[in-house]
């Protein structure tokens, strides 16, 4: 029998094994930090020092605010790109539909002759629609035309991202202003605001957000198929689930999670359209990361983005208080998310070998 | 034997059975999976000492410790897997160990007569001269009883005797068996088949949970009492082999072709499985046996055809549908379509199951109730593992197929469908795999089964169909079909039928 138990040769390596399979994220991160230290030792700063600004730039006093409005697009673009992956699709058009979201809710936030609060709710409920649609689009094509989502994902960013340049420089521009910007959404359809100037009622959206996700996850029947899929795509589509109907409702779900991202920035931090304001702080890459180290699965997805937020706020703290750049803290960043992929390669590499 | 007691680990396997059998009868011992017989003639035997009880010869107390002790008292047995060297010649096998010499060399004109002579006596038909490797397994265990007779055996015990044999081996073989009573030899025959034990014994010692449950003369019983026996309970009694219901066709499929050009991979392929009956399609792996399959269950298009499921025309229709129709399928891989690895025995065993009470409710899944589910049927299957939170990847190839199993079975379907439902399986699991498969045919499901296991579809096929490049070749019978014609057929030699 062409068993997987085979025990292993002896019960020493077997346990070096089960260490580097099931070391988790916490290592990796122990890992990094020390890494880290020891690049401050050469360049002759104090690491203690600079990690405890790290901390400080990240939680103490208005700075846990900065970390947690950062946190809640990144853990949207994070969603935007796990949910997708739980069922093992590759989603990288987070940009293009974050963008299409932002752009959508600021047309109708702008023009739809509506009260204000039926203006902000039709306003997030179309851009999370534009969005959605605009991510299903790929997931169409890799089911109708075969094109692989991977490079769709990809290259669908572009057209989305031209466009909306497009719209902000002509037919949408403010003309009083001399950036290509919109004109500002009017008060009554922003989003109310918890903390004046700095966080927005997004935080309840994308906390209920998460919560709709977790619980579509581990307790729907959705989430099971799309976990099932994730595991095993020929295994799922044997069982009888419909895989193409399902692309195309996962990348539709993903692409609505970015367009709420969008919208909840347009509508709750800028109230206007600004050109390239939504991909610049590159949300959509760092919760791909995220999604990744999770490998989709959406609580673990969370605490990745959360912590991703938190060391990159506290990296603008570091900065602030000590000589070295917060560059350092996307160093750490790579080396963590390094280690993690290794260990994925290795865990592969000892289950071939 | 006197209150014989036998325990292992955990298990009374045996316990305080009396079993008497007379010279010159055929005796059956029966019972179910786990009921003590192969430990008892395990002890008979010589492989194991009983912890209590003794062993009687014509009145005479033995006692066994090997054996080599049980065959020099006149026993003889024939395993269920044979053991014999296949390179080698019928009567090298018979004389094996006990070779007649002369001048230190065998005596081969005399050991030739000697296996040519018990041949012809009791029936045997077995040619001495020739290669054991290339004869029919039914052939190969008539070896086996020569090797007991030319031991002078006079004690037989056939160990599960017909699971390897078609209906027309069977007939031989009891045949060779009323010659042998009728000698003065006595047959311990055992089994768990109703019909060979009416149509064959004398009497009968039936075993329940390593006691005896019953003793019956074969004369004065009747299956339900011996089903009774062997269960402990009332069993509603399908009459084993009922005849297959040929008025009710479940899997039709008509004039299928999968692929295009002159030659595709399936080419016009029609056939029918009707309800309580096994259909078998042998033939070399590649000859578009997978194709068809696929594109019966809806994981592959066709081009060409239409298939029918208990009357639902589902060409065309996705695989859910299909299944919903009534297919259960047991794919030809189980690591790569059957399971996935890394998920858990739970969702493994779910699949197919959780968009449907008591699974969900809604859009809603009812995880204690799937855990409820998937722990029944790890019993029920006797899937070993940890619990039913362990991914299946750590299990080994036969739990593996029985995860599969107990999910596609439980289906309740029309119609079955296995690929090489038993490739890799050791004989334990292949013995469970089969057992599931005639029961479902014995519950009026239709069974299609695929394999390029000559023997497997020859012991568990009613009718027998040939698969060469793409087309059904042949379509036969299983007890008008033997080895040597199907394996004509498979290589390519022209069909009929």
């Amino acid at each position: 029998m062409a068993d997987l138990d085979q025990p292993l040769p002896d019960a020493k390596r077997r346990r070096w094994r089960a260490a580097i399979l099931w070391s988790p994220v916490p290592i990796s991160i122990v890992v990094a930090i020390v890494i880290g230290a020891a690049i401050m030792q050469i360049t002759d700063n104090d690491s203690v020092e600079v990690y405890t600004e790290i901390l400080r730039g990240a939680f103490v006093g208005p700075n846990l605010v900065y970390t947690v409005a950062w946190a809640v697009p990144l853990t949207g673009m994070t969603m935007a790109a796990a949910l997708p992956l739980r069922g093992g699709m590759v989603n990288l058009g987070g940009d293009g539909q974050l963008v299409m979201g932002g752009l959508v809710a600021t047309m109708v936030a702008l023009d739809l002759p509506l009260p204000g609060t039926a203006r902000l709710i039709v306003a997030v409920v179309a851009a999370m629609l534009a969005a959605g649609l605009y991510a299903a689009i790929a997931a169409w094509g890799q089911v109708r035309w075969h094109v692989p989502m991977l490079i769709s994902t990809l290259l669908l960013n572009y057209p989305a991202k031209g466009f909306a340049s497009y719209m902000v420089r002509f037919p949408m521009r403010d003309p009083t202003n001399g950036n290509p910007e919109t004109h500002m959404v009017a008060p009554d359809a922003r989003l109310p605001q918890l903390i004046d100037g700095s966080l927005s009622s997004s935080l309840i959206l994308m906390i209920v957000a998460v919560g709709l996700i977790i619980l579509f996850d581990r307790r729907t029947v959705p989430g099971f198929e799309l976990r099932l899929r994730g595991l095993n795509p020929r295994f799922a589509g044997y069982g009888g689930i419909h895989l193409d109907r399902q692309a195309v409702l996962t990348m539709f779900a993903g692409g609505a999670m970015a367009g709420l991202v969008g919208a909840s920035i347009v509508l709750g931090d800028q109230f206007r359209f600004m050109d390239g304001a939504l991909v610049t702080p590159n949300y959509t890459w760092t919760g791909l990361m995220a999604a990744l180290l999770a490998n989709g699965e959406p609580v673990g997805a969370v605490a990745a983005a959360l912590f991703f937020s938190a060391l990159q706020i506290g990296g603008f703290g570091m900065e602030r208080a000590t000589s070295i750049p917060r560059e350092l803290t996307s160093v750490l960043q790579a080396i963590i998310i390094l280690l993690l992929a290794t260990r994925a390669g290795l865990k592969r590499h000892l289950r071939l070998g | 034997m006197r209150g014989i007691v036998k325990r292992f680990p955990g298990v009374l396997a045996n316990d305080g059975i009396d079993l008497a059998v007379r010279t010159g009868e055929i005796h059956a011992l029966m019972g179910e999976n786990g009921a003590g017989k192969t430990t008892l003639m395990s002890i008979l035997y010589g492989l194991h000492q009983p912890d209590a009880g003794e062993i009687l010869m014509r009145g005479e107390k033995v006692r066994f410790t090997s054996p080599i002790d049980a065959i020099a008292h006149g026993l003889g047995m024939v395993h269920q897997s044979f053991k014999l060297f296949n390179t080698l010649t019928v009567w090298e096998n018979v004389v094996f160990r006990a070779e007649p010499q002369r001048r230190g060399f065998i005596d081969k004109p005399v050991a030739r007569a000697r296996v040519r002579e018990l041949s012809d006596r009791f029936g045997l038909q077995v040619d001495p001269d020739a290669v054991v490797g290339r004869l029919p397994v039914g052939v190969r265990q008539r070896i086996e009883i020569l090797k007991a007779l030319y031991r002078d055996a006079r004690i037989l015990v056939l160990d599960e005797p017909t699971a390897v044999l078609t209906p027309q081996e069977c007939r031989g073989l009891f045949a060779v068996m009323r010659n042998l009573a009728s000698d003065k030899r006595t047959i311990l025959f055992v089994t768990h088949k109703l019909r060979e034990v009416i149509e064959v014994t004398d009497r009968i010692t039936v075993l329940r949970d390593g006691r005896v449950a019953s003793r019956l003369v074969t004369r004065e019983t009747n299956p339900e009492q011996i089903t009774r026996a062997m269960t402990g309970r009332n069993v509603f009694f399908t009459a084993r082999r009922g005849k297959p219901q040929l008025d009710k066709p479940l899997l039709e499929v008509t004039d299928l072709t999968v692929g295009e050009g002159p030659k595709p991979v399936v080419n016009g392929v029609s056939l029918r499985v009707h309800a309580g009956e096994i259909v078998g399609v042998a033939g070399v792996a590649g000859n578009g046996q997978s194709e068809l399959v696929e594109a019966i269950v809806g994981l592959r298009d066709h081009s060409q055809g239409s298939i029918e499921i208990a009357g639902h025309d589902v060409g065309g229709k996705p695989l859910r549908d299909r299944r919903q129709a009534g297919i259960a399928y047991i794919p030809e891989d189980r690591a790569i379509t059957g399971t996935a690895l890394a998920a858990t025995a739970t969702d493994n065993l779910s699949l197919g199951f959780h968009r449907d009470p008591p699974l969900s409710r809604g859009v809603f899944l009812d995880l204690e109730a799937m855990r409820i589910r998937a722990r029944g049927l790890i019993e029920r299957f006797t899937i070993k593992i940890p619990n039913e939170m362990t991914a299946v990847g750590t299990l080994s190839g036969g739990n593996l197929q029985k995860v599969v199993a107990a999910r596609e079975l439980s289906h309740q379907a029309a119609v079955i469908i296995a690929e090489q439902p038993t490739r890799g399986l050791d004989v334990g699991a292949t013995e469970f795999i089969h057992q599931a498969m005639v029961a479902q045919r014995d519950a009026g499901r239709a069974v299609l089964l695929i394999s390029s296991e000559l023997s497997e579809i020859m012991s568990l096929a009613d009718r027998i169909l040939v698969m060469y490049e793409g087309r059904i070749v042949a379509d036969m019978p299983a007890d008008q079909a033997d080895e040597a014609k199907l394996g004509l057929l498979m290589a390519g030699a022209q069909g009929h039928g």
